[in-house]
C-alpha cells in the first residue's frame, strides 16, 4: 500500500512535468475533454435551474392545488385536436359542485375574457393615456381570497355583496400597477375597460418570474381580476373557464379522485372512456416539466460523449507519440528495475492526469459561465455535475491511456535502450 | 549440476553451494533464429566473479560481447545454461523478476549516461530506489549519500543538460550505486568522454573497487581494460582467453 501511494504521488509529479514540458501539445490535446465537460456544466446547470425554476413556479400556485380546464394544461408539444377544441367548456356550476365536495376546502373559476365578444381584444386604457389589448382579464368569485395562488399587498378582494351586484371593481397585478399606475397608489383609481370604468380595490404582490425579470406582456403579474358578473357584462357569451380547486390538507389523492368522478358524471364520460376534461396538480405538472428535460438530459450526456469520446482519441493519439519519443526513457527506467506494472501506472497515470486537467479545466470554465448564464437565466450548477464532469475526464484517459500504456510496458529494455 | 530444468524448478529462490561467487554462469549459450540459420552469439560461456573483483570484458564489436552484457545485466535471458547472480538462479526468470534483480542487485552506468533529461541529478538517483519502494525521505537521504560520495553534493539539482559529460557519467554511477547493488556493470563508460575525463572516471572506479565494489567493465579499448584486475576476452561468442593482470 504504501508503495502504491509512493508510486502514485512520484508518477503523478512526472506526469505533471510532462504536461509542463509539453504545454502546448498538451493544450490541444485536452481541447476535446475541455469541450465535453463544459457542455455537461453549462447544461446540466440550465436544466436543474429550469427545474427549480418551474417546481417554484407551479408550487406558488399551492402543493394542494387541482388544476381543471377543458383542453390539456402544463407543456404542449402539439396543438390541441379536434376533439379536444370541440370539448364544451366547464362551467360555473361545475365550480360550485366541486366546491361542495367533502375533500375541497375551496373551488373557484376564471373566466378569461380577454377576447370580447367579437374575438377582439379588450383593451384596458388608463388616465396617463396608456392603452394595452395584452392584459390579461379573469372574472372570478369573492372565494378567491381563501386561496394562496395571488397574494394582496394592498387594498382587498372584492365582497359576495360586490359580485352580486356586479360592481366594476379590480384587482390588479404588479405589472399592471407599474403601466398605469407608475408613480401613484393605484387603489382608489380607475382603469377603463372595454369602455366601462373600473375602481381599483387591491394590489397583488409581484410574481416571481420563470425566466429573469421582465417578463413582457406575457409576464404573469399583467393581471386583472373582476367579479364574475362584471366580467360577463363585458363579455356575455365567455365561456373560457378554468377551475382552481384546493383541497384539504392531506386530502389531494382522495380529492383527485372525487373531483374526477364528479366531473366524469357531469360531463357525460362513459365507464371506459378518457376524460374529455384535463386535470393536473403542482406534483403531475413538474412530472411533465421533468419528463421532458429527461430528453434534453439525455442529449447533453450524448453531445458531451461525443465531446469526450473526440478528445479520448486524441489523449490515444498524443500518448501513443509520447511512448514513441520516450522509448530510451521506458529502457532506462527498466534497466534500473521498472516492471511492466510500473511503466503502466506511470503512462497511465500520464493519461489521466492529462484528462483529468482538461476536466478541471472544463469545469472552471463551465462554472464561470453558468455564472453569466445566470444574469438572463435561472441556472445553477447541481453538485453531481461537475463530479461526473471529472470522474468522466479522468476515466477517458484511463481508458483511452491503456493501450498506449500497455504498449509502453511491453517494450523490450535491450531495443529500448538502444533507440535514438 | 548443469541440467538447466533442475535448477530451473528451484530458480531464484535457492541459493548457490559457491556463495563466495556474486556471479555465476555455466553453459551459457545464446542463439538467435535468423531465418532458416542460427546464430550463436553466445557458445558455451562459463566463468565466475567473486566479491570485490574488478574485470574488464574485452573483445571486437560483433564478438557477443554486448550480449553477455545484457545476460550479465538481466537484461535477456540464456537460451540455454544457468546464471547466478549473488544467489539468484535468473536463467529463467520472467520480465518482472529480473526487473526486481535489475533494481537490487545490478547498477548499470552507460556509455551514454543514459540520466532522464527532465530529471534533476538528485531525481536521476532516486529513481531506483522509487522503484525499489522506498520512501521519500529515505530515497532523498540516501540519493545524497550517493551524490557525494562521486563528488557532485552541491549540483544534485542540476538538470543532466546542465552538466559537463564528466558530471553526467558520476551521476550515472551514483545512481547505479545508489542501491548497492551486487555488481557494477560499466558499458565502455568512458566512450563518450575526452580522455581527461576519462582518466577521472577511471580513478573513480578504481576508488569505489577499493572501497569493495565488484566492477565488470565492458569495452572495446584495450588501455581501458588493463586498469581492470582480471580481463576475459571474447571472441566469436566464446572465452578466448581469461587471465588476471593485476
Amino acid at each position: 500500500m504504501r508503495f502504491i501511494s509512493t508510486a502514485f504521488y512520484e508518477n503523478f509529479k512526472m506526469a505533471l512535468d510532462t504536461l509542463r514540458g509539453n504545454k502546448l501539445r498538451s493544450f490541444l490535446t485536452i481541447i476535446g475533454v475541455v469541450v465535453g465537460v463544459i457542455t455537461v456544466m453549462l447544461i446540466s446547470s440550465i436544466i436543474s435551474g429550469i427545474s427549480v425554476a418551474v417546481s417554484k413556479e407551479v408550487e406558488s400556485f399551492g402543493t394542494r392545488s387541482i388544476f381543471l380546464y377543458k383542453m390539456d394544461i402544463g407543456i404542449r408539444t402539439t396543438a390541441p385536436t379536434r376533439e379536444e377544441r370541440m370539448r364544451k367548456p366547464l362551467t360555473l356550476d361545475d365550480a360550485e359542485a366541486i366546491g361542495g365536495l367533502s375533500t375541497i376546502e375551496v373551488a373557484v373559476p376564471f373566466l378569461d375574457i380577454s377576447n370580447n365578444f367579437f374575438g377582439q381584444k379588450i383593451n384596458v386604457t388608463g388616465k396617463n393615456g396608456k392603452t394595452s389589448s395584452s392584459v390579461q382579464l379573469n372574472g372570478t368569485l369573492p372565494q378567491m381570497a381563501e386561496t394562496t395562488t395571488e397574494v394582496l399587498i394592498d387594498g382587498r378582494w372584492f365582497s359576495a355583496g360586490e359580485n352580486e351586484a356586479k360592481t366594476n371593481v379590480i384587482v390588479i397585478g404588479d405589472f399592471v400597477r407599474e403601466a398605469y399606475f407608475p408613480f401613484e397608489n393605484p387603489i382608489g383609481q380607475t382603469l377603463e375597460i372595454g369602455g366601462q370604468e373600473f375602481r381599483v380595490i387591491g394590489l397583488l404582490q409581484k410574481r416571481e418570474q420563470l425566466f429573469g425579470g421582465g417578463g413582457g406582456n406575457n409576464d404573469q403579474s399583467n393581471i386583472v381580476y373582476m367579479p364574475m358578473g362584471a366580467a360577463l357584462k363585458l363579455k356575455p357569451n365567455a365561456d373560457d373557464l378554468f377551475i382552481l380547486a384546493v383541497a384539504r390538507e392531506g386530502y389531494l389523492e382522495q380529492a383527485k379522485d372525487q373531483v374526477q368522478d364528479l366531473l366524469r358524471q357531469r360531463r357525460n364520460v362513459k365507464f371506459g372512456d378518457k376524460n374529455n376534461f384535463a386535470m393536473e396538480t403542482a406534483a403531475s405538472l413538474i412530472d411533465q416539466f421533468q419528463a421532458i428535460t429527461g430528453g434534453v438530459f439525455l442529449a447533453m450526456v450524448i453531445i458531451s460523449s461525443v465531446g469526450l469520446m473526440i478528445g479520448g482519441i486524441g489523449v490515444m493519439n498524443i500518448m501513443l507519440v509520447s511512448v514513441t519519443e520516450r522509448t530510451r526513457e521506458i529502457g532506462i527506467r527498466k534497466a534500473i528495475g521498472a516492471k511492466q506494472r510500473d511503466i503502466l501506472t506511470q503512462f497511465l497515470i500520464e493519461a489521466a492526469t492529462l484528462t483529468g486537467f482538461g476536466g478541471i479545466v472544463g469545469l472552471l470554465i463551465g462554472w464561470g459561465l453558468s455564472f453569466l448564464v445566470q444574469l438572463v437565466f435561472p441556472s445553477y450548477v447541481p453538485l453531481w455535475a461537475p463530479i461526473a464532469g471529472f470522474v468522466a475526464s479522468v476515466g477517458i484517459g484511463l481508458i483511452f491511456g491503456l493501450f498506449p500504456a500497455w504498449k509502453a510496458a511491453r517494450l523490450d529494455p535491450i531495443e529500448s535502450l538502444r533507440y535514438e | 549440476m548443469n541440467d538447466v530444468n533442475g535448477a530451473a524448478s528451484s530458480n531464484g529462490t535457492a541459493k548457490t553451494a559457491s556463495a563466495d561467487s556474486i556471479i555465476s554462469m555455466r553453459n551459457i549459450w545464446k542463439t538467435y533464429q535468423m531465418g532458416t540459420e542460427e546464430l550463436h552469439a553466445l557458445q558455451d560461456v562459463s566463468f565466475e566473479v567473486k566479491k570485490n573483483e574488478y574485470v574488464a570484458i574485452i573483445g571486437p564489436s560483433g564478438s557477443g560481447k554486448s550480449t553477455l552484457m545484457n545476460l550479465i545485466g538481466c537484461l535477456d535471458s540464456p537460451t540455454k545454461g544457468e546464471y547466478w547472480i549473488n544467489g539468484n538462479q535468473v536463467a529463467e526468470m520472467s520480465d518482472d523478476e529480473l526487473a526486481h534483480i535489475r533494481n537490487k542487485e545490478v547498477g548499470f552506468v552507460f556509455q551514454t549516461f543514459n540520466l532522464l533529461s527532465r530529471a534533476t541529478a538528485l531525481h536521476n538517483v532516486e529513481l531506483p530506489l522509487i522503484y525499489a519502494g522506498l520512501r521519500a525521505a529515505e530515497r532523498h537521504e540516501k540519493a545524497m549519500a550517493s551524490l557525494t560520495a562521486v563528488e557532485l553534493g552541491d549540483r544534485v539539482t542540476h538538470r543532466p543538460n546542465e552538466l559537463s559529460g564528466g558530471q553526467r557519467q558520476r551521476v550515472a554511477i551514483a545512481r547505479a550505486l545508489v542501491n548497492h547493488p551486487s555488481i557494477l556493470l560499466a558499458d565502455e563508460p568512458t566512450g563518450a568522454l575526452d580522455s581527461k575525463t576519462s582518466i577521472e572516471i577511471m580513478h573513480l572506479f578504481e576508488k569505489l573497487h577499493a572501497e569493495g565494489n565488484t566492477i565488470i567493465l565492458v569495452t572495446h579499448e584495450p588501455d581501458i581494460a588493463e586498469r581492470a584486475h582480471r580481463v576475459i576476452t571474447i571472441r566469436d561468442g566464446r572465452i578466448e582467453s581469461d587471465e588476471k593482470i593485476k
